[in-house]
This record gives structure tokens, C-alpha cells and sequence, in this order.
């Protein structure tokens, strides 16, 4: 009985970490800083990016929710539009060995030349390390953060949760929006709506 | 009330589709029902004929392959529900065929490593309300009904689905005269409408307050030992996070947490609340706090269940006397009775008296203790004072001293008037008062059977009601001392007092040296090694005083000594646990060091996660609530449960075996035992696969027979899957 007392510190915690998932980020609060390494080995620290605009992108290209943007170039264009405009969008693939969406390095970079993506990075987050930082939920799932480094926006890209690639040429893109107001100094007028999509294929589910 | 699901747009597909449904009308049956990846949805529409002014209930029928689901209206962290774009006979326009929106029954949790989704395995029936125009003509007799069914079905990965279906229908003008159904249709369609979210009674109130981290839901009237909030909003709390539920005086209560990014205060708190008998209720709960008092104590038609639970603990208390922690003070009373046997008889009776007054007046002082701390808001369970290491040494050290004066170190009553020990042992009513309150504090770990439930039952209600629970209680452990007082018969059955008595005195120490080393065990596992040294450095000054007393009986300087190295003994153990008390967890760490590999080693701890996981794949779950200060639990553990056939069969059952430790204080486990009206260890609860299926809580006196049966009890893999009436639930 005891030896299981010891266990269960062990997977009480394990759990406890997994379940309660430890803390959601709250936008206006600053987003947690993290290290990832991206598709050409480079490394990547969101605190070196203060000073400009950063988007977090949640991906996984199996999905069919992911698969609706990537296969309209909705998601190369805001990439296209935003980069160009100064904005660091970091592509996130926390699918783990094994699941749907986890890629090696070599074949994300040939899947985002097939594509024509254009984001700033797409880091690999195979054990889920920034995915459970952020609690992100769905592929996609969308973060801004501001050049003070903090959250100005989280969730769904757009307000058509659907995988009908017809549905975006009438949608209200969320990211866009924010982007368009932060950049012109406005406030942002929608902050955190729910994610849709594919849950994310975490390590361990 | 309904719940309407919001059409998402796919105006332009349903639209061509719509032509293309007018251009084709639907032939009998090819295309009601589609097999597609993982699933086969069906269009059920029960009625043969349409005509003016009916109603009726159509369903949309997911049947799913293993592992596969479908989404509730809210879908959780991931996940959309399905939607329906109907092509109806329009007759001559505007009259025709309308249909509201889909129903949702209840869902299940279905937990995705830290995400949440709310939805529905093996199989399920949205009910569908359809109606007809009372001024509905029919332009022609075919009246094709036909539905365009989006879906996302999702296992680790999520596959998006369409179909497009048709029934054929016969539109006639007027009301038949014996209107065609298909009974087994509208019967399958009906089995789910029965699970549908009902509105909250009348009488009933839902209020919410907020608190920094979340919501407490209180609703009045439902009271049951369980229920699970499903938010109708979508981001207004943590779908994943766990929701302690608890049941009060006048309903149940769950703490929620929030959503992290909900902004503002919340106005509604809108959603389902299902209960483990499988029924829901929809509620909107306003802000306002949940007034615990605001209804009468006594639930609907509770008189009759109050007095059955007065009688119960009555017999638990009388069971009492027999449990193995009871015997030392058994043996004491026995002895004292040996004594008492002297005295006139109305001096027996006045004694028995005497004794029963110890014992209600300890019951009364921890009930009392009880109100107060459960009024604080603490957690805590019956047998909470042997969670404290403090307590637990001093108990030792009163029974080792108890045990050298039994042994013939010293006699009592000669000089110590002080310790509660001594005390118990005096001759006259004081001694009579002192052994009921310690056969009352012995008493404690052991919940014999029937005063669990009891206790568990006292605990949920007013402070009326525990307090007349608890005097149910001492009485019961207090009568047959007192009849043995009033049927002389009984007592001429004793022996005569004589040498034999000294026998038997220095024997009666042998179970109270037996329970100091119980003790002993118990509160190295609470406050580790080092600080056993200073309980055992108190067993020792304890003897050096039992000396002086024993070597100078009498004597006011060696009083005057013993009672300096008491106080020191008592001192030594006190300040170790201070000074050198370690944390519970480490402690725990510590003791596991000496101690050999369990041979359970499927045993796994609990978290109230692991159960809800565990259910939600499908697997039962058996929880041993245990503690390392309850013999009961122990002879239970190594004499049953570690039994070969039992383990074996434990094994065979496919149940998840969790143990749940509540040596130390542990609000989960606290909680959970409430939720199953517990409020004691042993317990033993064996949880059904089905999540809305209420758990069976075993005895606490095991036998291989009780646990096998129970196993045995438990739905086999194969009648689940082919079960449809609790189809949501597996």
C-alpha cells in the first residue's frame, strides 16, 4: 500500500499536469515565454522577439480543419500578407512521433514548399512542451501577441467552424482582424473566442 | 426545453443539393440510411403519411464503430456537432412540412489527454420534432422528406461526413383513419427522447456564485451522490478540469472552475446536469449564493428514511463492540464489569448509566467538533483524528501506560488522578465515564457496517439530524454494558472476583500492548522515523514513572516525580512531531523504503481523473478506500483481496483497480467518498463502465463471495455494446 502511496505522488502529479492543464493563458496577461527549434535546426525564443508583432499558428495537416485553410491558401495568404508586414508568424506542430501531423523536419519543409506557406518558422514540438504552455486545444488554434510581449488575442481563426473550404470567402477572420486593429493602434475588439478544429494530437493521449 | 443546435452555413452546397433532391425524388429506403467512414447515419421518420395538422418525431441515427464518436451540441475543447438542412413537401406554399431544431440527449465526457469533448459512442438518436400545417394540401401523393446530414466523427483523429438522405412519403389530405406507423422506428426514436434533458422542476432553484477560480452550482431538490455539469456555452468553464460535486441538505453542489479568458461577471450559467441514474436536467442558473438551509431538513418523504438511519447507526453502534479495534476497551469493560459484580445491583445499574453517558458526551463533543469544522468549510471524514500524529502518540503513550499498570508495574488509584488512561481504570462512576469515552475514541476507525452510511448520512444533513445519529450511535455501543447492568441473570454468569482477576488483568494488557504497537506503526507512517524517537523516548520516561510509582507507592515525593517525567513523556513525542514531523508525502517515501513490494501491484492510486479515464475507455473501476490506521481495512486487504482466486479474478474482470489512500487527509478522496454517502474507510466501490451507472458499494466485512458477485454483476463487454437503451453512455 505504501509503495502505492509513492506511485502516487508520482502519477498524481503526472496526471494532475496533464488533466488540469496547468495554467490556460489569459489574454492581456504576457505570454509565456518558450524555446523551439524550427524545421533548419535554428533556434527560436519568443522573448527575442520583442518589439514586433507574433503569431502562433497550431497545425497539423491531417486535419481537415487545418486542411480547409491550406487548401484555399487562406493560411499562406494571411502568412504572405502579415510577414510582409513585420509580423513573425511561427507555425506550431505539437502532434507527437506517431500521430497525425507529426512531421521530421526534412518533410515539413518540403510539405511547406509544396503548399507555398510562408511562415517565419515551423517549430517542432513533438512532446507537446509549448502546445500544453499555451493549452492549445484545436488544429488550428490562433495566438497574437503584442510587441510588449503580451496576448492580445486567442482561439479560432475565423467564426465558420466548418471544413468547407467554401465557408471562408464569408468569414470574419479573427487573426486578420486583430492584427489589421493592434497594428493601427486600436484595441482589439474580439480578444478569445473558442478554437475550432482537431483536438491536438498530443503525446500521451 | 430543447436544445437547438445553430445552423452553420452551407447554404450554397444545400442548395444545389436541394435541386438536385427535387430533381430526383427519393425511391422507398436506398438512400435513408448511408454507410460512411466509421459510422452509418440513418433519416428515421416513423409516420407512412403525411397529413394536415400532424406531429410527430423524426431522428437522425448515428450508429459508430468502436472508439468513434459524434459531438454534442456544445462539442467541449474540439469538435462540432452535427447539423441537418431538410428538403420538405411544401404542398401549396406556405403551409407544408416544418421541423424544428435537432434534440440532443445527454452526452458523456470523453477526455482527450488535457482536452475535453462532450459527444456520443456505439450509438445515437437525435429526436427531431416534425410538423404538418393544419392548412397542408399536397400537390401530389409523393412526398419525398429529405435531409442533407453534416458530421465531423472523430477517434485520435477527426474525419468530416456528409450525406445526403430520403425517405419516401405519402401525402394524403385529410387525417387517416388508422395512420401507418413504423412501431419499431418510432419506439428507437422514443428510447432516446426519454433521455432528453428535462426543464427543472418548478419548486427547484439553480443559482451559481462566483468565486476566483470558478463557479459553485448549487441546485435544489436533485438530491443523488453524483452529477456532471455539460456547459450549453461554449467557453465559460474548463471543459476538462474536474467537477467535485457534493451533496447538501437540500440538493447537490459542484464546483466549477472557469473558463481562463471569460471576461466579466457571468449572467447565466447555462447547461445540463445528469445524474448517475441517467436522467438530466437543463438548467439556467442565475447568480445568487445556494442557501444550504433555504429548504426544510427534512427531504420529501425523509422522516421514515431518517428513523431508519437512527436505527441503523443504532445497530452499527451495538455491531461496534465486536469489531477487532474495539476489543482492548471490551476487555476493559469485561474487567471493570468483573469488579463492579461487588455492588449492590442499583449501584450496577447507576455504573451502566454512567457509561453511556461517557460515551454519548464524547459522541456529542465530536459531533459538535464536526459541525463546527464542516461549517468552516473543511473536509474532513470520520476517523480524522487518527490523521493527526499528535493525537496518535498520545493515545499510544495513555495506552502503554495503561498497559504497564494492567501488567502489574504499579497499581491504579492510589495516587494518579490525572490521565484519562487512569482514569478509565478508577473504581466509581468517574472510572465508568472514562472507559465509555475511550471505548468511544478507540471505536472510532472502525465503522462497523451500517454506521458508514449512517455517518455519511449525518454528515449530509442538518445538525439536527447528525446529532441524533451520533446519540443513535453511543447508544447502540453503549447497550449491552447497560443490559448486562440491568439483567442480573447475565451478570451472575460472571465469575467470582478472586485471584483469578489478577490474571486476568495482567492479560488484558497483552491487546493494549497489541494496539500501542498498531499505534506505533500508524504514526511512523504520518510522521516518519525521526520523530518515532521521540514517541519511543516517551515510552520510556512513561516507564521509569510507572517505576517510581510501582517502587514507592503512595509515596507524595514519588508522585511528585512520576508526574514531572509524564509531563516530559508527554512533552518528548509533541515536540518531535514539530520538530522532526515530515511532511505526509515524504513520510510515506520513507516508510515505503522498509517495506517489501506489495504483491497488488495493478494497484493504482487514485485520482478522480484516473476514474473518469478510465470509465470513459470503457473499463469499470474497483476503488479500495483505505487507510493504514484502519484494521479493518488491512484484514480486508490481506485475507480477501490478495486472496489467489480473488486477485485472479480481480484481474479476469478487466476493472481498473484503484487504491485510494486516505491515511492522510486527501480532500478527492474525502469528497468521493461523499459522493458514494460514505464518510469512513473501508469502503469498497466497484464503478459500472457506463458513467451514468450508479456505483455499488460493497460491505465493509468482505468475503470472496461479495467481491466475485459483485464482478459478476457487472455488465459483460458484449451485452454493453449491444445495449441501445443507455446507448449514450458507453
Amino acid at each position: 500500500m505504501h509503495h502505492s502511496l509513492r506511485n502516487a505522488a508520482t502519477v498524481f502529479c503526472a496526471i494532475a499536469a496533464l488533466s488540469v492543464s496547468a495554467s490556460a493563458v489569459k489574454v492581456g496577461d504576457p505570454a509565456p515565454d518558450f524555446t523551439g527549434t524550427d524545421t533548419n535546426r535554428q533556434i527560436h525564443k519568443l522573448s527575442e522577439y520583442r518589439g514586433k508583432f507574433v503569431v502562433l499558428e497550431w497545425t497539423n495537416n491531417g486535419c481537415p480543419y487545418t486542411r480547409k485553410h491550406y487548401s484555399s491558401g487562406n493560411m499562406q495568404n494571411l502568412q504572405k500578407e502579415w510577414t510582409a508586414k513585420g509580423v513573425v508568424w511561427l507555425t506550431v506542430l505539437s502532434s507527437s512521433q506517431g500521430e497525425q501531423g507529426y512531421m521530421t523536419a526534412s518533410a515539413e519543409n518540403s510539405y511547406i514548399e509544396k503548399v507555398h506557406a510562408s511562415p517565419t518558422a515551423a517549430l517542432l514540438d513533438p512532446t507537446g512542451a509549448i502546445g500544453h504552455e499555451y493549452d492549445a486545444k484545436t488544429t488550428p488554434d490562433m495566438y497574437v501577441i503584442d510587441p510588449s510581449g503580451k496576448l492580445i488575442y486567442s482561439g479560432a481563426i475565423d467564426d465558420h467552424p466548418t471544413t468547407n473550404a467554401s465557408d471562408i470567402p464569408h468569414s470574419k477572420n479573427y487573426v486578420s482582424d486583430a492584427l489589421t486593429e493592434a497594428t493601427s493602434g486600436q484595441q482589439v475588439a474580439v480578444t478569445y473566442t473558442r478554437p475550432y478544429g482537431c483536438s491536438v494530437k498530443y503525446e500521451g493521449n | 426545453m430543447m436544445l437547438r443546435f445553430r445552423h452553420s452555413s452551407l447554404a450554397l452546397l444545400s442548395m444545389a443539393l436541394l435541386a438536385i433532391a427535387v430533381a430526383l425524388p427519393a425511391s422507398a429506403d436506398q438512400h435513408s440510411s448511408v454507410t460512411a467512414p466509421h459510422l452509418t447515419v440513418s433519416l428515421l421518420v416513423p409516420p407512412a403519411e403525411l397529413y394536415p395538422g400532424q406531429s410527430f418525431t423524426a431522428g437522425l441515427d448515428f450508429k459508430l464503430e468502436d472508439g468513434w464518436h459524434v459531438y454534442w451540441t456544445n462539442a467541449g475543447d474540439s469538435g462540432e456537432p452535427p447539423a441537418i438542412k431538410w428538403t420538405l413537401p411544401a404542398g401549396t406554399l406556405p403551409a407544408g412540412v416544418t421541423a424544428d431544431g435537432i434534440q440532443f440527449p445527454p452526452p458523456k465526457r470523453l477526455p482527450l489527454g488535457p482536452l475535453m469533448d462532450f459527444g456520443y459512442e456505439n450509438e445515437v438518436v437525435f429526436p427531431i420534432p416534425m410538423h404538418v400545417a393544419a392548412d397542408f394540401h399536397p400537390t401530389q401523393s409523393q412526398a419525398p422528406i429529405s435531409a442533407h446530414v453534416t458530421w465531423l466523427v472523430c477517434r485520435e483523429v477527426c474525419i468530416p461526413g456528409k450525406a445526403d438522405l430520403a425517405l419516401a412519403r405519402t401525402a394524403i389530405a385529410s387525417t387517416p383513419a388508422s395512420p401507418a406507423t413504423d412501431a419499431a422506428t418510432q419506439q428507437l426514436i422514443a428510447r432516446f427522447q426519454a433521455l432528453l434533458p428535462k426543464p427543472l422542476p418548478a419548486a427547484d432553484a439553480a443559482t451559481f456564485s462566483q468565486t476566483p477560480k470558478g463557479f459553485v452550482l448549487g441546485v435544489t431538490g436533485l438530491k443523488q451522490s453524483a452529477a456532471q455539469f455539460f456547459p450549453l456555452d461554449q467557453t465559460v468553464i474548463a471543459n476538462a478540469a474536474p467537477q467535485p460535486a457534493v451533496v447538501t441538505s437540500n440538493g447537490v453542489q459542484l464546483t466549477l472552475t472557469k473558463d481562463e479568458n471569460l471576461q466579466g461577471p457571468l449572467q447565466k450559467l447555462n447547461g445540463l446536469l445528469e445524474f448517475p441514474d441517467g436522467i438530466a436536467y437543463e438548467i439556467h442558473a442565475t447568480p445568487g449564493a445556494f442557501d444550504i438551509t433555504a429548504t426544510a431538513v427534512v427531504p420529501p418523504g425523509g422522516f421514515t428514511s431518517i428513523l431508519g438511519a437512527v436505527g441503523l447507526a443504532f445497530i452499527g453502534g451495538i455491531l461496534l463492540n465486536l469489531m477487532p479495534c474495539v476489543f482492548p476497551v471490551l476487555f476493559i469493560k469485561g474487567l471493570a464489569l468483573v469488579q463492579s459484580s461487588q455492588h449492590e445491583r442499583h449501584e450496577l445499574r447507576a455504573h451502566g448509566w454512567v457509561y453511556t453517558l461517557g460515551i454519548l458526551v464524547s459522541f456529542w463533543a465530536v459531533v459538535a467538533v464536526l459541525i463546527i469544522l464542516r461549517a468552516a468549510g473543511r473536509q474532513l471524514g470520520w476517523g480524522f483524528q487518527f490523521q493527526s500524529p499528535t493525537f496518535l502518540a498520545l493515545m499510544a503513550m495513555l495506552l502503554f501506560f495503561l498497559g504497564l499498570a494492567l501488567a502489574g508495574q504499579f497499581e491504579f488509584g492510589l495516587s494518579l488522578t490525572s490521565a484519562g488512561g487512569s482514569l478509565a481504570q478508577k473504581q466509581g462512576y468517574a472510572g465508568s465515564f472514562f472507559t465509555g469515552v475511550l471505548a468511544m475514541i478507540v471505536a472510532t476507525p472502525c465503522t462497523a457496517p451500517f454506521m458508514g452510511a449512517a455517518i455519511g448520512y449525518a454528515l449530509s444533513h442538518s445538525a439536527w439530524i447528525s446529532f441524533a445519529i451520533f446519540t443513535a450511535l453511543a447508544l447502540g455501543l453503549a447497550v449491552p454494558y447497560l443490559a448486562l447492568a440491568y439483567f442480573p441473570a447475565w451478570a451472575r454468569v460472571l465469575p467470582k472476583p478472586g485471584a483469578w482477576m489478577e490474571v486476568l488483568k495482567q492479560a488484558v494488557s497483552i491487546p493494549i500492548f497489541a494496539t500501542v504497537i498498531w499505534l506505533v506503526w500508524v504514526f511512523t507512517q504520518l510522521a516518519g522515523t525521526t520523530a518515532l524517537m521521540g514517541l519511543l523516548a516517551a515510552f520510556l520516561l512513561l516507564a521509569i514513572a510507572g517505576w517510581f510509582l510501582g517502587r514507592w507507592p503512595g509515596k507524595a515525593a514519588a508522585t511528585t516525580i512520576a508526574t514531572v517525567v509524564l509531563i516530559a513523556a508527554i512533552a518528548a513525542p509533541v515536540w518531535s512531531v514539530r520538530a522532526f514531523g515530515i511532511t505526509a508525502r515524504s513520510a510515506s517515501e520513507q516508510a515505503t523504503g522498509n517495506q517489501p513490494p506489495a504483491t497488488g501491484s495493478q494497484w493504482q492510486p487514485f485520482t478522480p481523473a484516473l476514474v473518469a479515464q478510465s470509465r470513459a475507455q470503457g473499463k469499470p473501476v474497483f476503488i479500495d478506500f483505505t487507510a493504514s490506521w484502519c484494521l479493518s481495512c488491512q484484514v480486508n486487504e490481506r485475507l480477501i483481496l490478495r486472496r489467489a482466486d480473488v486477485e485472479q479474478r480481480l484481474r479476469d474482470s478487466g476493472a481498473v483497480l484503484i487504491r485510494a489512500d486516505w491515511t492522510n487527509q486527501d480532500a478527492d478522496i474525502t469528497q468521493t467518498l461523499a459522493s458514494l454517502g460514505r464518510s469512513g474507510v473501508p469502503t469498497y466501490a466497484l464503478y459500472p463502465a457506463d458513467p451514468s451507472a450508479p456505483a455499488h458499494v460493497l460491505p465493509e466485512v468482505l468475503t470472496p463471495g461479495i467481491v466475485i458477485n459483485a464482478l459478476d454483476s457487472l455488465p459483460n463487454s458484449n451485452r454493453q455494446s449491444a445495449s441501445v437503451s443507455r446507448p449514450i453512455a458507453h
